[in-house]
């Protein structure tokens, strides 16, 4: 083969790499965009904010009409947020693990250890999935307001037990709300992974005399990991995200998780405060974005696997 | 004791060895372990342990928490004993530079090597075996073969050792039990299932090559083949009864190649030679000219010279001849070992 040839086949699959390159960086810049212009105007004083370059950053009064540098929005935001905040981690993190948990044992049950009409559970799990968020909001609140005495047990709860407040009571009836609904989901998800195990290597623990629950937790459990991974950004997101119950069942009041809160935050009379809204909005996303960071490298093996 | 239950796969050796081990229901019998009854009891309650085909170790754990998992979970033993125990096995079987590895950073022969570790440490009363050396590459096998044996020795404890390897169920085994469509089909020793085969189904199984067989018809003393006719003595006739349709079998190392045809010995032509080495594996046709020619097989010495395309007597001698009933696969007659010559090779 001569030198030239190699030299223009070599010289083409440069192009290719520079279009390549070109589109993707494009299309990442126009993904970013919304972010950015998100993220510029959080950090502009909303007394200078115009609206009329909202993804420049606040330069003045180096560029007239981007509004100067102020970090007030972050911080009114996080005032008016915290709240929200902190009953939304109240809620979250122990829906996310006993969703994750009792999805994982059912997916156990279900998979890995015998016995008859497996399947016909199995199909209601499935079913669990297809349940529409509105056809249960009623029902929801008639349960929780009507049918359980929750609220009644709170009373003497919050007076005995130092930080617990008697508005808590409605965020432990979203905690079980979101775990049943994340159950179903969870179960799918561990069914698929548990049906990889080898079956032989559980029938060698039942050989070595482990039982039905040891087996789980020393065999199947340190397994799952990867999964967990998956699992739990995907119902931290999911818990996190969601206002549709937190309507139905928290309402109003004490008991506001940050989706709630983010509705009204910027929004008076007097007009819209736009950084203090896009701050609030990035705010109420961090959460997920330290979850997707903390958990990635297991999420990617769990998912790949 | 060490059993080998030996078919060809789906004859149901897998199935047996499960209810041995309790993870299949037994709908049907008894299963006694010593002078107890295990048929209902869990598999934890049997005292077994198993090796499995894939090894089945615990991925997470290194392979010292894989020894130790059975005692741990089996037995009160004290942590101190079961450390020195793990030990001990570990030593005996040459894995004590692994105990801190996982599974996933050993070869195949080590993964093999922990999972019988992981059986022996639990000292059970009967180790069952799954096919343990059909992932090992053919040199480790052997070894591995020989390393089971010495192994099954010194411990003294009764294996059921399933395989659809013949070479290791003649090896290995004290006894072996022959499958075959879920029936049992003969129980004995290796040698006793070679030479005295219970049927047809036995002698084509083991051997290798196996056994040639030939569909025949006794006619008064002679046998009636498609290609050649064979004369009978008295003494087998009077063996076969009164049956006559018949299936003929010889071993290839009994057909002998001989010059000149006779009465025993029928003219053929050499389709392929297989050369071992040791020895030359002879496929021989009555109808070498037709497209597809039915071959039969003979096995001769390595430094024997024979060709392709050459014409060969081939002698079934007398003696070797075993004789099945055709509809039954029954055997009628089995070959004599009064000729054979025995070596008693002592110092």
């Amino acid at each position: 083969m001569s030198d030239a040839f190699a030299g223009g086949s070599d010289r083409r699959d440069r192009l290719k790499r520079v279009a390549l390159y070109a589109v993707l960086v494009a299309m990442a810049g126009f993904y970013l965009i919304p972010i950015e212009t998100g993220l510029m105007t959080a950090i502009t004083s909303p007394e200078t904010y115009t609206g009329q370059t909202p993804f420049l950053p606040p330069l003045e009064p180096l560029v007239s009409g981007t509004g100067s540098f102020s970090l007030a929005p972050w911080a009114n935001a996080f005032d008016g947020l915290a709240r929200g905040l902190a009953n939304s981690f109240i809620l979250v993190v122990p829906a996310t693990v006993l969703s994750g948990l009792l999805g994982s044992m059912a997916a156990y049950g279900l998979t890995n250890v015998e016995w008859r009409g497996q399947i016909a559970v199995y199909v209601l799990f499935i079913a669990g999935i297809f349940i529409p968020y509105q056809a249960v909001l009623v029902p929801l609140t008639q349960f929780w307001y009507n049918v359980v005495p929750l609220q009644a047990a709170f009373g003497p709860l919050a007076a005995a037990v130092p930080l617990v407040q008697e508005y808590h009571w409605k965020l432990v009836a979203l905690i079980v709300t979101h775990t049943a609904y994340g159950i179903p989901i969870c179960t799918l998800l561990f069914r698929a992974h548990y049906k990889k195990l080898s079956d032989e290597m559980i029938e060698a623990a039942r050989l070595d005399g482990a039982s039905v629950s040891t087996i789980y937790r020393r065999i199947v459990l340190p397994l799952s990991v990867p999964m967990f991974a998956v699992v739990f950004i995907y119902q931290f997101t999911q818990i996190w995200n969601d206002l549709l119950f937190a309507l139905t069942i928290v309402q109003f009041g004490d008991a506001s998780v940050v989706t709630q809160e983010l509705v009204g935050i910027g929004v008076s009379q007097s007009g819209t405060n736009f950084p203090l809204r896009m701050a609030a909005a990035l705010l109420a996303a961090l959460p997920t974005l330290v979850v997707y960071v903390l958990f990635g490298d297991k999420f990617a093996k769990g998912v790949t696997a | 004791m060490f059993l080998v239950l030996v078919g060809p796969s789906g004859c149901g050796k897998s199935t047996t060895l499960r209810m041995i081990a309790g993870l299949e229901t037994v709908t049907d019998g008894e299963i006694r372990l010593g002078d107890r009854q295990i048929n209902d009891s869990s598999p934890a309650d049997r005292d077994i342990a198993m090796v499995f085909q894939s090894y089945a170790l615990y991925p997470h754990m290194t392979v010292r928490e894989n020894m130790r998992f059975g005692l741990e979970e089996s037995t009160d033993m004290p942590d101190d004993d079961i450390t020195t125990t793990v030990e001990q096995t570990a030593g005996m079987m040459g894995i004590e530079e692994l105990l801190d590895r996982k599974p996933s950073d050993l070869s195949g022969g080590q993964r093999q090597r922990v999972a019988l570790g992981r059986a022996i440490v639990r000292d059970p009363a009967a180790f069952l075996m799954d096919e343990p050396l059909s992932n090992l590459d053919a040199k480790l096998r052997a070894t591995m073969r020989t390393e089971l044996q010495r192994l099954q020795e010194t411990l003294d404890t009764t294996t059921v050792y399933v395989t659809h390897d013949q070479t290791e169920a003649m090896t290995m085994g004290d006894r072996i039990a022959i499958l075959d469509d879920g029936k049992l089909q003969q129980v004995g020793t290796p040698l006793e299932c070679f030479h005295q085969p219970a049927n047809r189904f036995v002698a084509g199984f083991i051997g290798e090559p196996s056994m040639n067989f030939f569909d025949v018809e006794r006619r008064e003393n002679r046998l009636v083949a498609d290609r050649f006719s064979y004369p009978l003595s008295e003494a087998t006739v009077a063996q076969l009864g009164d049956a006559t349709e018949l299936t003929l079998g010889v071993r290839p190392s009994d057909v002998a190649l001989v010059d000149t045809t006779g009465a025993d010995a029928f003219e053929t032509t050499v389709d392929v030679v297989e050369p071992m080495g040791n020895e030359n594996n002879v496929y021989l046709a009555f109808d070498a000219a037709s497209d597809d020619p039915d071959t039969f097989v003979a096995t001769v010495g390595g430094m024997d010279r024979v060709e392709t395309g050459q014409t060969v007597a081939a002698r079934f001698p007398e003696s070797a001849l075993h004789l099945f009933d055709r509809a039954s696969g029954e055997a009628l007659r089995n070959r004599e070992l009064a000729d054979a010559d025995e070596i008693d090779p002592r110092v």
